[in-house]
């Protein structure tokens, strides 16, 4: 069931996490380049957010900025993140901002990227996991884990007792959601979740996702570069090139009527299970590198098929052109 | 892509328009590497023609034994009145062709052996990794000593021979490992597939691709081979033909008192300085080698 | 149990190069030139020795009749090995090969095994500092450290220190495992000089190990920083302890059988540092067989040196079983 796109501006109330001005730096040799660039985004309480864009576009940083574990070169230069109830997490203390991460909002990893410590068995990295948030039963934990293995079809005692090398791609995937969700957080990131699985294990995946997010209120932020996850999934597509937004709207909205060339480019790439093959459209021209990014002017011109001599001149800014619709393209008249 | 192996050995054997001034390009661009070329050089031709500017036999001087550096000895006298720093330039020659030697023959077995068993595996692989692991396992330094005993390895040809029969299983494994690597990359189905054979594949596809390795650890081999040289000559199990620097250190350590005087520094350190900064130099240059052969590592 | 299959099929293949190694000290003696058992068998005639004493003399040195088929001697040898004998010393006449060899080894055993442990101890720390502290002065100063004490051979470093603290500086005694003019006991002044005369052969030991431990725990601590589940931890809000001994725990793993190893070696690693410090271990006894041309000796203390790296190799394979769940049902 997909909630129906919000047509009513939201109070604050209803804001779960807030992003403003949000600038992510690397240091090189030749100089300091943003990844993201003065971004500023709202998600909506108990919704379903897909970040999309091709690799590079600043999506994964995000996500690593939301739980403030953004690496060396990489740091946050300026703005602020803002969860409900914690407030802006870019100046808690180390241990603050430890407890905070697990405990409110958690990532669930790649099926492919091996997350978990190879020596101990699942359930051991629980309890430590419980040791570490201060949980009073910690036995607890184990009932949890147990209760949601079994919740994603997983044999809960096995998966306990696993190391990781017993897991499969799929399991490790499953076993990656259980560790985000043990200590109940509000908000949970996944990093490209249907990456590497074949397609049963896929739909598998993404009804566990779409299930568990009700049962639980989670407010839920899913990054992905495939297009036929956000139609299943997400309430919201937030569209990211070159470190900045470029759409940001209901799904629906977005995936059938999209205003920004760049999303256009997006959904035209997805091949359709009926009709011709080379009706999908690959995307012309490569994502830009960190140190290509043009300072002035729109950052998608040199593949855009549309170009004006004002995408050169003038950086666009992210406009409301709909109801609850923003695009950031000069092509694209303000409602 | 399926590239054909000739054009994957292009690749990699790319025709440089000069290759000289290439090198000479890579090495002045850190001064640790100029440093170690000219290291290098100096001891290439204290070896070539270091033994031309002495009499076959030094001269002795009881009356200045042990003698402090002077203009005539810079760097003093041994136990026997003889000029130290001859005895460095006349001892150099044989511990460098020794260790040159014993370095060839380290690679050239390592990698007859680790290419044969990476190249034909099943059972011929299995064999020749039992004799590798054989020589592996037995810890070289001991089978030097006991071989020692039947042969009585007096020329650096010989020292090398032997140095290199003990040496060479750690190369070999890694070879070998190599050498799958590339079979992974489907390197040799594709040039089996165009009906090459198997001598041409293992010299002209194979070697090429796993050459600069082997360079490397020519060079690495160079430094080992100088200590296990050394070493077998200072605890004085090899029998003395000429001097150089390991019967220097033998006979200021066992005959002549020079641990037991300070005035014997000069004799006991110079020798050990040289090993250093053979090894020294070695080190530094091999950083150069290193990058010219490792595209990949360019500009990092 | 796949795991005790292999397991069965290395310890034979331990026996068969133990064999393989017995074998070809066996005949290297035989492929000496002037056989040194025909030679000491002449020298003994020489002396006025009547010749069957002279044979069984030599025979009883040697492990087997010297006028025998080479097979019939090949095989009386192996069946006196079978029983740990290993023939008798020439230079220490009619003393058993077997009871030199084992009141050699504990020379060696003990002070080389003091020298792996504090290598190894300081080594490691050496090697988190550098890997953890990797782009500052202190992480980059270790590394260095390591990396030029790695690289001065086990004899240049023993010479420099006797020469320093014997010669230049008297601090500690030079040659002999103890004061010969105290008598051995288990008295403090005996045990002292026991010590005080061990010190630098020791410290020769642990530095020239010293600089692999360090470089090889850096590598090994670099790589698990970079492993992914690192970064998963602290993504779940683990503490900073309990990242610190996943790390350490995945880090160590590999060192594990790096240090049984070397424990291996031990008995044939310490030729040069027991030679220069004249200390009465196993490696000192193969090159003094060798000046003395104790043929039975050396064949003893090389067998002894080769079988206890053998052995090593089979004891790391157990324990790296028993300490990574991921061999354990591979």
């Amino acid at each position: 069931m997909k909630s129906a796109p919000l047509r009513v501006p939201l109070s604050d109330s209803e804001i779960e996490v807030s992003i403003r001005g949000l600038s992510v730096s690397y240091q090189t040799s030749t100089g300091l380049y943003d990844a993201i660039h003065d971004l500023s985004l709202a998600i909506h309480r108990g919704s379903i957010t897909a970040i999309i864009g091709e690799s590079g576009s600043g999506k994964s940083t995000l996500a690593m900025a939301m739980l403030n574990s953004v690496t060396f070169p990489g740091k946050i230069r300026t703005g602020a993140i803002d969860y409900a109830d914690v407030g802006d997490i870019t100046g808690l203390n180390a241990e603050s901002l430890r407890r905070f991460r697990g405990e409110h909002a958690a990532m669930v990893f790649q099926a492919s990227q091996d997350t978990l410590n190879p020596l101990k068995r699942v359930g051991a990295q629980l309890l430590d996991m419980a040791r570490s948030h201060g949980l009073r039963d910690r036995k607890a934990i184990l009932r949890e884990g147990s209760l949601l293995a079994e919740r994603m079809s997983l044999p809960a005692s096995r998966v306990m007792a696993a190391y990781q090398h017993e897991l499969s791609g799929g399991m490790r995937q499953r076993v990656s959601m259980i560790f985000a969700l043990a200590l109940k957080p509000r908000v949970v990131l996944l990093d490209e979740p249907t990456t590497a699985l074949d397609v049963l294990s896929q739909s598998h995946v993404l009804q566990i996702v779409r299930a568990i997010h009700e049962e639980r209120h989670l407010t839920t932020l899913l990054i992905t570069h495939d297009m036929g996850v956000v139609a299943e999934l997400s309430d919201r597509v937030v569209v990211m090139y070159a470190g900045r937004i470029m759409e940001d709207a209901p799904s629906r909205d977005l995936l059938r009527a999209p205003r920004h060339p760049y999303a256009k480019a997006l959904i035209r790439a997805i091949p359709r299970l009926t009709g011709p093959l080379d009706r999908a459209q690959a995307l012309p021209g490569a994502p830009l590198e960190l140190r290509q990014i043009p300072v002035v002017g729109c950052v998608f011109r040199d593949r855009c098929t549309l170009r004006q001599s004002i995408c050169d001149e003038v950086t666009p800014t992210l406009r409301e052109v709909a109801p609850d619709h923003r695009t950031a393209c000069h092509l694209e008249v303000e409602a | 892509m399926a590239t054909s192996p000739a054009n994957v050995q292009s690749f990699y054997m790319v025709k440089r328009p000069n290759a000289l001034a290439v090198a000479w390009k890579v090495i002045v661009k850190k001064p640790s590497r100029v440093i170690g070329l000219i290291l290098i050089a100096i001891f290439v031709l204290m070896a070539a023609i270091g033994p031309m500017l002495y009499p076959p036999v030094l001269p002795i001087n009881p009356l200045a034994i042990y003698a402090a550096p002077s203009f005539a000895h810079p760097l003093g006298t041994d136990f026997q009145g003889t000029d130290v720093l001859a005895e460095i330039i006349t001892g150099a020659r044989f511990v460098l062709l020794g260790a040159f030697f014993a370095a060839l023959f380290t690679v050239l077995i390592g990698t007859s052996v680790g290419l044969a068993a990476g190249y034909f595996r099943k059972w011929r692989d299995s064999v020749l990794m039992r004799i590798t692991d054989l020589f592996l396992t037995v810890p070289s330094f001991p089978l030097l000593i006991v071989l020692s005993t039947i042969w009585r390895f007096t020329s650096p040809l010989a020292l090398g021979l032997v140095l290199g029969i003990t040496g060479w299983a750690g190369l070999a494994r890694a070879v070998r490992s190599q050498t799958f690597s590339l079979r992974e990359r489907g390197f040799i189905e594709a040039a089996r597939g165009i009906g090459l054979s198997d001598w041409h594949i293992l010299t002209r596809e194979i070697f090429p691709n796993i050459a600069p390795y082997i360079v490397m650890n020519l060079l690495i081999a160079t430094t080992g081979a100088i200590y296990s040289e050394i070493g077998l000559f200072f605890l004085g199990i090899v029998p003395f033909s000429t001097n150089n620097w390991g019967v220097m250190l033998n006979m200021a350590f066992t005959q002549s008192g020079a641990m037991y005087t300070k005035s014997g520094l000069l004799y006991l350190l110079s020798p050990l300085a040289c090993i250093m900064l053979v090894t020294f130099g070695v080190v530094l240059f091999l950083d150069a080698v290193d990058e010219l052969l490792n595209p990949r590592l360019k500009g990092v | 149990m796949a795991f005790l299959k292999v397991f069965v099929r290395k310890a034979i293949g331990g026996l068969v190069m133990i064999f393989v190694v017995a074998s070809f000290t066996f005949f290297l003696i035989r492929l000496m030139p002037g056989n040194p058992v025909t030679t000491k068998l002449n020298a003994l005639l020489a002396t006025g020795t009547p010749y069957p004493i002279a044979l069984s003399k030599v025979s009883v040195m040697y492990g087997f009749v010297p006028n025998q088929p080479v097979w019939q001697q090949y095989l009386t040898y192996l069946g006196e090995l079978a029983h740990f004998n290993l023939g008798e010393s020439i230079s220490y006449t009619g003393v058993s090969v077997t009871h030199i060899i084992l009141s050699a080894a504990p020379w060696t055993i003990i002070m080389v095994l003091t020298g792996v442990i504090v290598s190894f101890v300081l080594g490691v720390l050496a090697g988190v500092i550098a890997a953890v502290w990797r782009n500052s002065w202190i992480g980059q100063s270790s590394t260095f450290l390591a990396t030029f004490l790695h690289g001065i051979p086990q004899f240049m470093l023993a010479l420099v220190l006797a020469y320093v603290f014997t010669t230049v500086w008297r601090v500690f005694p030079f040659g002999a495992p103890y004061n010969a003019a105290i008598q051995p006991g288990w008295t403090p002044a005996f045990i002292g000089s026991l010590a005080k005369h061990a010190v630098l052969p020791v410290a020769a030991y642990a530095i020239s190990g010293y600089g692999g431990w360090a470089l090889t725990m850096r590598s090994s601590v670099t790589s698990v920083l970079g492993d992914e589940f690192i970064l998963a931890a602290e993504l779940r809000g683990l503490t900073r302890g309990m990242r610190l001994r996943y790390i350490a725990r995945n880090a160590f793993l590999p060192l594990f059988t790096t240090l049984t190893l070397s424990l291996g070696f031990m008995f044939g690693g310490s030729v040069f540092i027991e030679s220069i410090f004249d200390y009465p271990g196993l490696g000192n006894l193969l090159t003094t067989s060798i000046g003395a041309e104790d043929y039975p000796l050396m064949q003893g203390a090389f067998l002894l040196i080769t079988t206890a790296v053998i052995v090593a190799n089979l004891l790391a394979d157990l324990l790296y079983t028993a300490i990574d769940p991921r061999i354990r049902r591979a």
